[in-house]
């Protein structure tokens, strides 16, 4: 029988190692709320989506996560290991990619590997270094000759080398090319079926579909969802977007479509957009084709509504 | 820009090689100076400050020209402009080129980070006033003059204190800042300003160059001991300068 250390005995199984959780977190920058208190139970394995718009909060969380941003309010647990002090506790345990892309240029590519992997093991220099051969990075060439692409790439393979449990990776594929984003997304995707926990944010949505098993939404600071990525295309399943002739609209009309098997009706300039109970639209379509004081609908939507589309519908989620 | 520990090696070289620089001329020129000096006496009467310093060279010989050219002038007026561009680059450095964030989000407390790059500023500073310091004998027995090397060592820590204070000054605002050129700047300027508040009579008594003047050094020469007097309050400067920027430092957001 294998002995198990006091404090980790202690701790609730949601908060074994691995995992990240966080309770009544918030921060303000001066006067403004940053984040509103939010709670968040992530457990290990998998990669987790953190989608919002800019200024929603990601970056700051994932700051806050790694002990970058001093901790104001709350309690962050991430790897079975509470958030105290400078966070380097944290941060031995985990690893981080901005999301803002300034690298000192004067430095080659190897010396600023060797940088960015300062604390970490040999081992860990030497599997950033295999990782950024496969991705091509010159690493004999100084940082200021790269192009955006590149220096992204710089900072993925110092994140995804170290052996530690959590990553938290900020915008990580944002200026890469479909085919190094791909490679990029492959490499998370191997890590994640090894039982890392990875966290990421990112404006591109396809990226997000592919890799995330559960999607976390940030709007003004504020988690506005939170649900599992095979949730949202159940969802998507069951939005039907109607578009109408300009001006031929009007709130009064948008309101007939309310009734049974709908659960919700939102209007946006000439188009309307029903959240039906079900992905049977039958029932819905029926009415629809009844309602007389309705005018014809210039075009109906149903299933073939790609997710992007369904993240900006939700929750004003931008992306490409 | 050279980081880490090349870049200390540089920069300190750099500044090493000019206060050398310096010194040879200030020494090679010394015959001359020493032979001149009533015409030079004649020519600062003047202005009293000048005056003053030219007739405490001419009091206490080789030594206090020696003191006044490489301590009250090549290193607190080079030391000081080094030891602001030095702090200044810092921190508020890294937050200005966008990199603070890659700074700080390694395995790596940030008490250490700062404290690296404080002390190893700080030795880019210092190191050099010992390192031409330690020359001087060799340099002045082409004349066959000499200068005892304690008394050297002893006036070298004075002036690093000296520097050292100012270092941390400037360091402190730049854990609060992300514009290193608006502390350099004013830094430079307010160093500038009293520096010629020396030479100002009646008003020179305000300037803390006050602390680093040939009478300061041959006092410490004369008297074969540090002038705690001084040296305390510089060292005190510096050390709540120091905690100020480790609390200013650990609170820093990127």
């Amino acid at each position: 029988m294998s002995a198990v250390a006091p404090n980790q005995a202690a701790s609730p199984p949601s908060e074994a190692a691995g995992g990240v959780h966080v309770r009544g977190l918030e921060h303000r920058f001066g006067a403004n709320q940053a984040l509103h208190p939010t709670t968040l139970q992530i457990p290990p394995g998998g990669v987790v989506g953190l989608l919002g718009p800019n200024g929603s909060g990601k970056s700051t969380l994932m700051r806050l996560l790694t002990g970058l941003v001093p901790l104001q309010r709350g309690e962050i647990t991430v790897d079975g290991v509470r958030l105290t002090g400078d966070g380097l506790s944290i941060r031995r345990r985990t690893t981080y990619a901005p999301g803002e892309l300034h690298l000192y240029g004067e430095m080659r590519g190897e010396e600023h590997l060797r940088f960015l992997l300062r604390g970490r093991s040999g081992a860990d220099l030497e599997r950033a270094r295999s990782v950024a051969g496969e991705l091509e990075l010159p690493l004999k060439r100084r940082i200021r000759e790269y192009s955006h692409g590149m220096k992204r790439q710089l900072l993925f393979a110092a994140a995804i080398a170290p052996t530690v449990r959590v990553r938290i990776l900020d915008e990580i594929s944002e200026g890469l090319d479909p085919a190094k984003r791909s490679q990029v997304l492959d490499l998370i995707d191997a890590d994640a079926a090894r039982g890392t926990t990875i966290l990421l944010s990112s404006h591109h949505l396809g990226e997000v579909d592919r890799s995330c098993q559960r999607l976390v939404f940030l709007n003004a600071g504020r988690v506005v969802a939170d649900e599992s990525s095979e949730e949202v295309r159940r969802r998507a399943g069951r939005l039907v977007r109607l578009r109408f002739a300009p001006g031929a609209l009007t709130h009064s009309s948008a309101a007939a479509l309310e009734g049974p098997g709908v659960e919700s009706v939102e209007e946006a300039a000439d188009r309307v957009n029903i959240m039906l109970s079900s992905d049977d639209p039958r029932e819905f379509l029926g009415r629809l084709a009844a309602a007389s004081d309705l005018p014809a609908p210039v075009s109906v939507e149903h299933g073939r509504i790609s997710l992007g589309e369904l993240y900006r519908t939700l929750y004003g989620v931008e992306g490409t | 820009m050279f980081k880490g520990s090349r870049g200390y090696i540089i920069y300190g070289l750099g500044f090493f090689v000019v206060l050398e620089i310096m010194l040879v001329a200030a020494i090679y020129w010394w015959p001359t100076f020493e032979q001149n000096i009533p015409s030079i006496k004649a020519i600062a009467a003047p202005i009293a400050m000048l005056s003053d310093l030219v007739d405490q060279v001419d009091q206490f010989g080789v030594s206090g020209y020696i003191v006044g050219q490489h301590f009250f002038k090549g290193c607190s007026a080079l030391g000081t402009a080094a030891a602001v561009l030095f702090a200044a680059n810092a921190v508020a450095g890294e937050a200005h080129r966008g990199t603070m964030e890659i700074w700080l989000a390694r395995p790596v407390s940030r008490l250490r980070l700062m404290s690296e790059r404080w002390f190893g500023g700080l030795l880019v500073v210092i190191g050099p006033v010992f390192a031409t310091s330690v020359t001087v004998p060799a340099l002045l027995g082409m004349f066959d003059k000499t200068m005892d090397m304690s008394d050297l060592m002893r006036c070298s820590v004075h002036m690093s204190a000296f520097l050292a204070a100012i270092y941390a000054v400037s360091f402190l605002w730049s854990c609060h800042s992300s514009e290193p050129m608006r502390i350099s700047f004013v830094m430079l300027f307010i160093s500038v300003m009293i520096f010629a508040l020396y030479l100002v009579e009646g008003v020179t008594h305000y300037s803390l160059y006050r602390l680093v003047e040939i009478k300061v050094f041959m006092r410490i020469i004369t008297k074969d001991a540090m002038n705690w007097t001084l040296l305390a309050p510089m060292l005190a400067c510096t050390a709540a300068a120091y905690g100020l920027s480790v609390r200013a430092f650990l609170k820093r957001v990127p």
